[in-house]
């Protein structure tokens, strides 16, 4: 039968490698401590065989040798437990990090902001048993059988020869069940997800769900897809313990077949077997204990097995997510001293990227104390070149020059310390109206917001400027979101403001309030660019500027 | 610990009868383990003295054989019957502990389960509850079923070997596990509970951070959060690090016990057999038995290295359990029309200020009435208390003629509906979100409500009522959702109708045609709209302004 191994993942090999050194001491130390139980054997026999002769000498040193050489084992098995741990902690810290370094650094998202929380909270800890498991089990799977095995065959060939033939048969009888739960187990991971899903959506409809007398039915529901669920675990463990129990009964069954050879040996009626001499009371006791310690370390590598595939598929996760490829955001990210010179913006047939395709911006200046508006029709590239201009995506030709200076890697985050952007849709981060207007707590807020005509909606909030702002702005409209922004930008002091659509979704008096805050801006010298195809806003600018579309 | 208690009898009490059937077969498993080494050591041990005192066939060798096969066979049949048999039961119960999580989650009050974050929700209905499994199957039932072996083994050795083996056995094995579940258990409470609040902060903050990048690279703080979630991550190792450290701590206790109850019954048995008591061969048993007896207390580990985290989900799973559905009632007196408010108040939890104070309302049937008021004057409240999502407020309130407080949920909801501000989509298709409402909705039906807010061309382009929405109705934009969620409701034919904000987000010819569209669709129906808008409150016959109570 021909294998066709799939191509190792670049994530799990660069794993591997930063662990290998110090994995490779503790799966040493617990190698060596598999070792010392022929050690443990001997002594033990030793004592029995001393009870059979009835003489004493020996007893209670090999008792001792006993106790002693247990513990030694236990303490190299909590050694190692140590490196092994610490290994792993290592590793998985590193991995987190620079996942999240590069996945800020994205112009375009690569995967949802949720399943990167996921894949940093909870899916890279599944590493931790591949690390702590799974590894070493694979280095004493090499060592122990095949050393206790050699041990056996010494003092009999057919206690051996009965080991040899039992022990392949678990990791053969493993991978038969082992595909049956894989399937099962796939089906279990599509209904989980699925119950995930319903959940997520039915809590966030919950109010309007009993709202509309609609609640027994998304209970029943809900009732059918737990009990699906609960369905599809028990058929995935039914097939894991099915598996388990076989590998446990070839174990009992090979231990109870030495039992018996070794008893009727011992008795005379079984004359083969052993070497010249013949088995003695000793060395056949010495065998039925080592067998257990034989079929131990199998046992665990089919445990470790399900460590292995859940580190499998995180590392495909991790690959997908490297290989995607997208432009860097320019600059640090730093808090940086702001550009120094006029706020001034000129593009000279500037190209960016976005989604994959070139976008071209127009040629315009744009002086201190002017407002211009960005028109376009939908698509057309309008929010991509307020991106561009406010330094968040790299400049792939052409030249975007700033404040006098050209818009660069080096360049960036000095720029964005002048630049504000006020987005459609807005995001105010889980902290109190206060912080999120003066991050530093410096400023005139009072000023600011009546500059921004948003004095009245910090006045209408239960708890003022202590109020915590949800996700997407709880307790303020959008247009009101909106008008909060502009105030954080004259507290920032950002001469530079960016707007995209910023009268969308608004009615038309909310929307006139904020058009002229945006017009006070430039009239106290910003330069104010609003990207927007309402005529309001398009008459209330100094000028207009049409993007033509993809290039 | 009372939470953890309380945890383990609701899940056990799901079956209990599979529970301890369970357990019976996890001693016959333990039992069945121990005799197969035993009677192999017995076995060895005495054919050896029988070759040393010249009887080569006194014993019924047949016994031994079959029996040594019988265990291996009949052990590893337990062991299935256990692990099914404890884990269907296990999961039963959480499947109904789930499902019984939902249904407290909405009987929640309105404002609650606005307040409720979706994924924060999520967690306790999957994580949680999965975590409460180890309390039967790691913690619970190694414990019964290793005391019960216990018990067993001991009378057995009593009888079979020597008291004093007996006891030797009993006490290294069933002390030692105690000292390592009394002693270390403790250990773990605070790490859990640390690493499971930083990772939950790790998580939040990562998607805070991903969600606001745009906003971060201009404020230049990407390198200062980035430095704020490795602070977070870096408390979730250190806490991790101990739970790791208590959980190797209680792995090298348990090997040392079995290492000195092993080699103590070695030596114990040498003195037995020196002073004449035992037979070598019945000391033989003595020590194989403690040997085997290794595989009961091992999977203490386990259950100790998951203590800390299954108290800390049972704490929060059970944390509201006490509070229940009040019985239903049904008034039954809701015969008449319209509705009526006298001398409304209202105060929010711990607030000194009233939000709402004295207010009266008065809306006939085929009425339609906007409340007016700025921003925070409590227009939202007024529409929660009226729908009898907030109960606890001061004054009277009648709908249809009957007191509000006298209302049972399902009569209350049968005539009267509320569109609150923000209304959520499910995932699905447009029919059966309109489903919502009406069970037995017939197409023509959804056409028509869909024609009366204006939304029958956009579905017609979206491929018709079959058309799906991603989750929580994704595919449409915010004026549309806004129209679908108002179709919904007027699907219920309410005779009272209370809209908050109902034309947000839609242009003033639209929020005409929308708010007529109502209208017609239920002519007799007292509707309240919370409006801004010029559009709505000009629709309205009358306009009710409310002032901020402080």
């Amino acid at each position: 039968m021909k294998k066709k191994r799939p191509p190792k993942s670049a994530a799990l090999a660069r794993i591997d490698a930063a662990a290998r050194p110090t994995l490779k001491r503790a799966a040493r130390m617990q190698t060596f401590a598999g070792v010392l139980w022929p050690a443990q054997a001997a002594a033990a026999a030793w004592s029995l065989k001393e009870w059979v002769d009835g003489t004493y000498t020996w007893l209670w040193f090999a008792a001792a040798v006993f106790v002693v050489v247990g513990i030694l084992r236990a303490v190299l098995m909590h050694r190692s437990g140590a490196i092994l741990f610490d290994t792993a902690d290592r590793v998985i810290a590193e991995e987190r990090q620079a996942l999240l370094a590069r996945e800020i650094k994205r112009t375009e998202q690569a995967a949802s902001s949720a399943e990167i929380a996921a894949l940093v909270a909870q899916k890279l800890s599944v590493l931790t048993p591949y690390l702590t498991q799974f590894q070493p089990v694979m280095a004493r799977v090499r060592v122990i059988p095949l050393l206790l095995a050699g041990l056996t065959f010494y003092f009999s060939w057919a206690a051996g020869l009965a080991l040899l033939i039992a022990g392949p048969l678990v990791p053969v009888f493993m991978a038969i069940i082992g595909i049956r739960a894989q399937k099962a187990s796939e089906k279990q991971m599509v209904e989980i997800g699925d119950m995930n899903r319903l959940l997520i959506d039915r809590l966030s409809a919950l109010a309007d769900i009993r709202l509309l007398d609609a609640t027994e039915r998304a209970e029943a529901d809900f009732e059918n897809r737990a009990e699906g669920l609960r369905a599809r675990t028990m058929a995935v463990l039914r097939v894991a313990f099915l598996s388990s129990t076989a590998l446990e009964l070839f174990a009992s069954v090979g231990i109870a077949t030495i039992a018996i050879f070794v008893g009727f040996s011992l008795l005379g009626e079984i004359g083969w077997g052993a070497w010249q001499s013949g088995l003695s009371f000793y060395e056949g006791v010495f065998i039925l204990l080592l067998a257990p310690e034989y079929f131990q370390p199998l046992r665990d590598m089919a445990t470790a097995w399900h460590d292995r595939a859940g580190a499998l598929s995180v590392a495909a996760e991790l690959d997908k997510l490297e290989a995607m490829e997208g432009d860097e955001v320019p600059g640090h990210g730093d808090k940086v001293a702001p550009l120094a010179g006029r706020a001034s913006v000129a593009t000279l047939g500037a190209l960016v990227s976005r989604g994959g395709k070139p976008v071209t911006l127009p040629d315009f200046e744009m002086q201190p104390g002017e407002a211009i508006a960005l028109c376009g029709d939908s698509g057309a590239g309008k929010s991509t070149c307020l991106m561009a201009l406010a330094g968040l995506v790299p400049v792939k030709g052409g030249e975007i020059t700033v404040a006098g200076a050209a818009l660069t890697e080096g360049t960036a985050d000095a720029w964005r310390a002048r630049v504000a952007l006020i987005p459609q849709l807005v995001h105010m981060p889980d902290v109190s109206l206060r912080d999120f207007l003066s991050p530093d707590g410096t400023g005139d807020i009072p000023a600011a917001l009546k500059l921004a005509r948003a004095e009245g909606i910090v006045a209408a909030l239960p708890e003022g400027l202590a109020t915590r702002l949800g996700e997407t702005g709880a307790g303020v409209s959008g247009g009101e979101a909106r008008r909060l922004l502009i105030a954080r930008a004259i507290l920032r002091g950002a001469d530079v403001v960016l707007a995209d659509e910023p009268t969308a979704d608004l009615d038309a008096a909310t929307g006139a309030d904020v058009v002229a805050a945006l017009r006070g801006l430039a009239d106290a010298g910003a330069s104010v660019l609003v990207a927007s195809h309402d005529p309001a806003v398009i008459a209330a600018m100094d000028r207009s500027v049409f993007v033509e579309g993809a290039a | 610990m009372k939470h953890l208690w309380q945890a383990f009898r609701l899940i056990w009490s799901a079956a209990p009868i599979s529970m301890w059937q369970g357990a019976i077969m996890a001693v016959m498993v333990a039992l069945m383990g121990t005799a197969l080494l035993g009677l192999s050591g017995w076995f060895i041990t005495a054919t050896a003295t029988a070759t040393a005192a010249g009887v080569t066939l006194g014993f019924k060798l047949f016994g031994p054989r079959a029996a040594v096969r019988l265990l291996a066979l009949g052990r590893a049949g337990a062991r299935y019957g256990e692990r099914v048999l404890t884990h269907d039961a296990t999961l039963k119960a959480l499947s109904k502990l789930r499902v019984s999580l939902m249904r407290r989650l909405s009987r929640l009050s309105l404002p609650e389960m606005q307040r409720l974050r979706g994924p924060l929700a999520l967690t306790r209905i999957t994580a949680d509850v999965d975590a409460l499994d180890g309390i039967v199957l790691r913690l619970a039932l190694p414990v019964i079923a290793g005391v019960l072996t216990h018990v067993a083994v001991f009378f057995m050795l009593w009888m079979l070997v020597a008291p004093s083996m007996a006891i030797a056995i009993a006490v290294g094995y069933v002390g030692g596990g105690a000292v390592v579940l009394i002693r270390l258990t403790k250990a773990t409470f605070g790490p859990s509970r640390t690493a499971e609040r930083a990772n939950q902060a790790m998580r939040r903050d990562t998607i805070g951070m991903m969600r606001g990048r745009a906003d971060l690279f201009l404020q230049g703080q990407v390198q200062s959060r980035l430095a704020d979630i490795q602070q977070t991550e870096s408390e979730m190792r250190s806490a991790m690090r101990r739970l790791d450290e208590v959980d190797r701590r209680s792995g090298l206790i348990l090997s040392v016990v079995i290492a000195l109850v092993s080699g103590g019954a070695l030596a114990l048995g040498g003195q037995l057999i020196a002073t004449g008591a035992v037979s070598p061969a019945h000391a033989a048993i003595g020590f194989f038995v403690a040997v085997a007896l290794g595989e009961t207390i091992m999977p203490l580990r386990r259950g100790i290295a998951e203590i800390g985290r299954i108290r800390d989900a049972a704490e929060r799973v059970l944390a509201h359990d006490e509070q229940g559905l009040g019985a239903p009632r049904v008034g039954g007196g809701a015969t008449g029309s319209g509705l009526s408010a006298t001398g409304v108040g209202f105060s929010r939890n711990g607030a000194d200020a009233p939000l709402l104070r004295g207010v009266d309302l008065e809306v006939n049937a085929g009425e339609t009435v906007a409340l007016v008021g700025p921003s925070g004057s409590g227009k939202s409240t007024l529409l929660a208390i009226l729908a009898g999502t907030e109960m606890a407020y001061d004054g009277e309130v009648r709908i249809a003629g009957q007191d509000l407080r006298a209302f049972g949920e399902r009569e209350l909801r049968g005539l009267l509906t509320l569109v609150p501000q923000r209304s959520a989509l499910v995932s699905g298709s447009i029919l059966a979100n309109l489903s919502l409402a009406k069970e037995s909705l017939s197409r023509d039906e959804a056409e028509a409500v869909l024609q009366a807010v204006q939304l029958d061309r956009v579905v017609e382009n979206m491929g018709g009522l079959d058309a799906e929405l991603g989750e929580s109705g994704g595919g449409l934009s915010g004026g549309e959702t806004r129209r679908l969620v108002l179709a919904r409701a007027l699907l219920r034919h309410p005779k009272v109708l209370l809209l908050d904000e109902p034309t947000e987000g839609l242009d003033t010819q639209t929020a005409k045609n929308v708010l007529e569209g109502i209208r017609g669709w239920l002519p007799e129906a007292a509707i309240i709209t919370a409006s801004h808008r010029e559009t709505e409150i000009a629709m309205a016959q009358r306009v009710v302004t409310l002032t901020p109570a402080a």
